[in-house]
């Protein structure tokens, strides 16, 4: 398996996902993908000091990570792709046409945004996107830890932060 | 401009003040509230002082939303307050409020989560395996783990205000690069030691319960490899740690 997670998570690389995700699904890349990051030198210093040593960060913009995302597919290592924010990810899945599952793994509060899950916070654009996507084709599930049960979009949408 | 010298109280403040970084912790604002409250004996020190524009705008930045290990914490409130002091832009400082949050709780869940806290609980095991009482065991297990962490938070606070947003480069320390690796090495040794011994605590001299002791530790494997990296490994250190003391304390 190539890319093992297709993740949007606004903390992008920390502890849930080299150590939570990481360690069991053996993850040796993170392509991370963030148009400002990607342009960033000292942002992506402090991410790279976030991941172990063993496993490599590389940082794309949409279009270059949709350039290369076959590439990425194709490799024996397993990796994870992170995306801070829906718009990001929504641009690539459709960009690419080959992404079928993506996890919310943390969108945190901010003004506008309402609960949905504890860890999922959600502006009505933003819920409109992720059911757009999800109409497309893409399965997309809430799950911040592999130990957790996904909680499929629907449910996340119907949600109140309990 | 540079950042000023901390006087000695105020890095006593903020030191103080990360031991209850996730007091106010909440679903909205994580540590946000907490990150605040120990970067403000810092901000004291801006122009206007306490209550001044400066100071108030800081504040404000600071309690946003905020989420790393609470004991690497210290690291981003020097940072933070290395920033705030020296005049570093605003937009800067956000960013890196934002940016540091995950690579702080990167690499402390590795060194503390997953490397300090199964070392700490391994080593009490193996404390209970060589005959040292119960209350020894749990004093032992605490004293060591809150060393370890206390220092963290000490030389976090102290490498981030030295280093202020070029902090990366704390982070590259090979404590923190190197260390999760070379704790859990330690801690396979110390496996290795405390488990034979603790088994042999568990049966004592008569060894009516040897059965149901390999019993167990054979169910313990299958269970672990049935959920292997979906159980959190601190977890079931606790856990083993907690009935093992149940168990001694029962006999």
């Amino acid at each position: 398996m190539p890319i093992e997670l297709y993740r949007i998570d606004d903390r992008l690389v920390h502890g849930q996902v080299v150590v939570g995700w990481g360690q069991p699904l053996n993850i040796t890349f993170v392509v991370l993908v963030d148009d400002i990051i990607a342009t960033s030198d000292w942002e992506q210093e402090l991410y790279r000091m976030g991941a172990p040593p063993e496993m490599t960060v590389t940082f794309e913009t949409v279009e270059s990570a949709t350039a290369k995302l076959a590439e990425y597919q194709s490799r024996a290592a397993h990796g994870i792709l992170l995306a801070g924010d829906i718009d990001t990810m929504r641009r690539l899945v459709e960009r690419s046409g080959t992404i079928n599952h993506v996890n919310i793994g943390g969108i945190h509060h901010r003004a506008g945004r309402t609960a949905r899950l504890r860890y999922v916070f959600l502006t009505p654009e933003e819920e409109v996107s992720l059911r757009e996507m999800g109409a497309g084709g893409v399965t997309i599930t809430a799950q911040d830890v592999p130990a957790t049960t996904p909680v499929p979009l629907d449910e996340v949408l119907a949600g109140t932060g309990e | 401009m540079t950042a000023p010298r901390l006087p000695v109280r105020t890095r006593a403040a903020m030191f103080l003040r990360l031991l209850a970084v996730q007091g106010a912790w909440n679903y909205e604002t994580l540590m946000g509230n907490g990150i605040a409250f120990a970067v403000e004996p810092a901000l004291r020190l801006l122009p206007g002082g306490r209550g001044g524009d400066r100071y108030r705008a800081a504040i404000a930045r600071q309690n946003g939303y905020f989420n790393a290990n609470p004991y690497l914490a210290g690291l981003a409130v020097g940072a933070l307050a290395n920033a705030e002091l020296s005049g570093d832009p605003t937009d800067r400082i956000e960013r890196f409020h934002t940016a540091c949050c995950g690579p702080l709780g990167s690499v402390g869940d590795r060194l503390v989560w997953a490397g300090w806290l199964p070392a700490c609980s391994l080593l009490a095991l193996m404390a209970f395996g060589l005959g040292m009482r119960p209350a020894g065991v749990v004093l032992l297990f605490l004293g060591t783990y809150n060393i370890g962490t206390m220092a963290l938070r000490y030389w976090g606070l102290h490498a981030g205000y030295r280093e202020g947003l070029r902090v990366a480069s704390a982070l590259g320390a090979p404590l923190l690069r190197q260390g999760p690796a070379q704790v859990a090495r330690a801690s396979a040794l110390l496996a290795g030691i405390a488990i034979p011994l603790a088994v042999r605590g568990v049966i004592g001299p008569a060894h009516e319960a040897l059965e149901i002791v390999f019993a167990a530790a054979a169910v313990g494997a299958v269970i672990l490899a049935r959920f292997n990296g979906r159980v959190e490994g601190w977890r079931l250190a606790v856990v083993a740690l907690a009935l093992f003391i149940l168990i001694s304390v029962v006999r």
